[in-house]
């Protein structure tokens, strides 16, 4: 029981430093800030998944989000005008329909968290090692063919977006 | 109590490493020198640049030396001194590396000077060009232990070590450390000649003495990675497991060293050719030929 009560401790500690995180993300006019407190509330979402004893799944969330964060943060600099936020820019746009969609998608995760029938939720995880032989077993079983468009897509837009970049050949005349 | 012995062992190694360090910068082997370099910094005047992004310039510091001690959590020195067995222990060290990353863009931004940010963005492309050359030989070396357990990977490799077993994995992610812990050739961040230190530029006295302790635990960690995955962690004749496991660590941190320090700095556009074009192409032939092996004669 002792442990249980940890364990919640501990989820809704980074629960919350994922919340605040999140919040810092839209105060602060700093492109860097913004992009990094993104990363820090990802990051304590992996920890959650740490304290709710899904190891693998942790891990993979803190490794992938500080490379994927940190790419985004030269984009976000690159494309903003004001990317160190000197100028007291206005962060948030369309504000009534933020808060309404922001609330309303709030409420709608809440109730499906609350009304759900889950089934018969497990009392104890499984051993990480045995998780991590689970996960990899339905990836290369029922999840594959999602996983797999999802790969492939994601690749194609890699090769697109890449070969918009380099120059045409008319344009290298030009040069 | 084990991880205090890990942690001061992780200490004196990185101590002997920046003995090496200073030795080759200066050619006097001198085994007081970074004891007196760190009493220089930390007697001195720490001074903060104007405007700095004050968080991401005091936490950068900090965070390398974490993310360098982190990885070096779940490396096992001798079958029992590991901090902590993960069952998920290769990826972790590959999560507690990407924070290397995260720490040197803070440093860069945080400075507040033209030097330190292209530093931080410099070492943002070079992630870029190696992250994949790290990942995928873990990858292997993993499928031969059918694990990801740092303790099962030098356990499987008790009838030959994957330095054999797997050579191509085995450079790539020699390499690849080495432009992990940004040492010559691959020293783009800190570029002495060029960026005046770099991501380093504006720190001085015991913030500085903080990066440069992160980056020297980072090299024996990474060192002690390249045991563990390459060259049979603690295994050996005669001599206990954890002399073994520290000989080898100060080896390949002494080879990190020696090995770019007669090369000229590779350019940006330069190491991600040659990344993206053959050393992701190795690796691919690397990961296919050790899933035949491991079918044939695991």
């Amino acid at each position: 029981m002792a442990l249980i009560s940890l364990q919640t401790v501990f989820i809704a500690f980074f629960g919350i430093a994922a919340i605040g995180f999140g919040i810092w993300v839209f105060r602060t006019s700093s492109m860097m800030r913004s992009a990094l407190a993104l990363l820090f509330s990802q990051t304590a979402l992996g920890a959650m998944f740490l304290a709710m004893q899904a190891e693998f799944l942790g891990v993979l969330q803190i490794m992938m989000m500080a490379t994927e964060m940190s790419i985004m943060a030269i984009f976000m600099v690159m494309f903003m005008m004001d990317p160190g936020g000197l100028g007291a820019m206005e962060m948030s746009h369309q504000k009534r329909l933020s808060i309404l969609a922001g609330v309303a998608g709030a409420l709608a995760t809440a109730g499906i968290a609350l009304f759900t029938q889950w089934g018969v939720v497990v009392t104890s995880a499984p051993a990480a090692a045995e998780q991590t032989r689970a996960l990899g077993t339905e990836l290369l079983g029922r999840s594959m063919l999602i996983f797999e468009t999802a790969g492939v897509t994601i690749l194609t837009a890699m090769i697109a977006a890449t070969a918009v970049a380099l120059p045409t050949l008319q344009r290298k005349r030009n040069a | 109590m084990n991880t205090l012995v890990i942690v001061l062992s992780l200490l004196a190694g990185a101590y002997l490493v920046a003995v090496l360090e200073a030795w080759l910068a200066t050619g006097r082997f001198r085994l007081a020198a970074p004891a007196w370099a760190a009493v220089a910094l930390l007697g001195r005047e720490s001074i903060v640049p104007r405007t700095p992004d004050r968080i991401f310039f005091e936490t950068a510091p900090v965070l390398l030396l974490i993310a360098a001690l982190l990885a070096a959590a779940v490396l096992p020195l001798s079958p029992s001194m590991v901090m902590a067995n993960l069952a998920t222990g290769a990826l972790f060290v590959n999560a507690a590396l990407a924070y290397v990353l995260v720490a040197l863009l803070m440093a860069g931004w945080g400075s507040d000077s033209a030097y330190a940010l292209v530093g931080g963005w410099r070492f943002l492309g070079q992630v870029i060009a190696y992250s994949m050359l790290i990942v995928m030989p873990i990858t292997a070396v993993a499928m031969r232990a059918e694990s990801l357990l740092t303790t099962d990977i030098v356990s499987s490799q008790e009838a030959v070590w994957n330095i054999l077993y797997q050579p191509i994995g085995f450079v790539l992610f020699f390499v690849a450390s080495m432009a992990v812990a940004f040492l010559p050739p691959f020293d783009l961040p800190i570029a002495v000649g060029d960026l005046a230190g770099g991501v380093e530029a504006e720190y001085t006295g015991v913030r500085l003495a903080v990066f440069r302790l992160g980056r020297m635990v980072l090299v024996i960690t990474l060192a002690a990675a390249t045991t563990v995955f390459y060259l049979g962690g603690w295994m050996g004749p005669v001599l206990p497991p954890w002399a073994w496991s520290a000989i080898k660590i100060l080896a390949v941190s002494a080879a990190m060293l020696l090995g770019g320090y007669t090369l000229p700095r590779i350019r940006e556009a330069h190491l991600l050719a040659w990344c993206w074009k053959l050393g992701i192409p190795l690796a691919l032939i690397n990961l296919f030929i050790v899933g035949v092996m491991v079918l044939i004669w695991p």
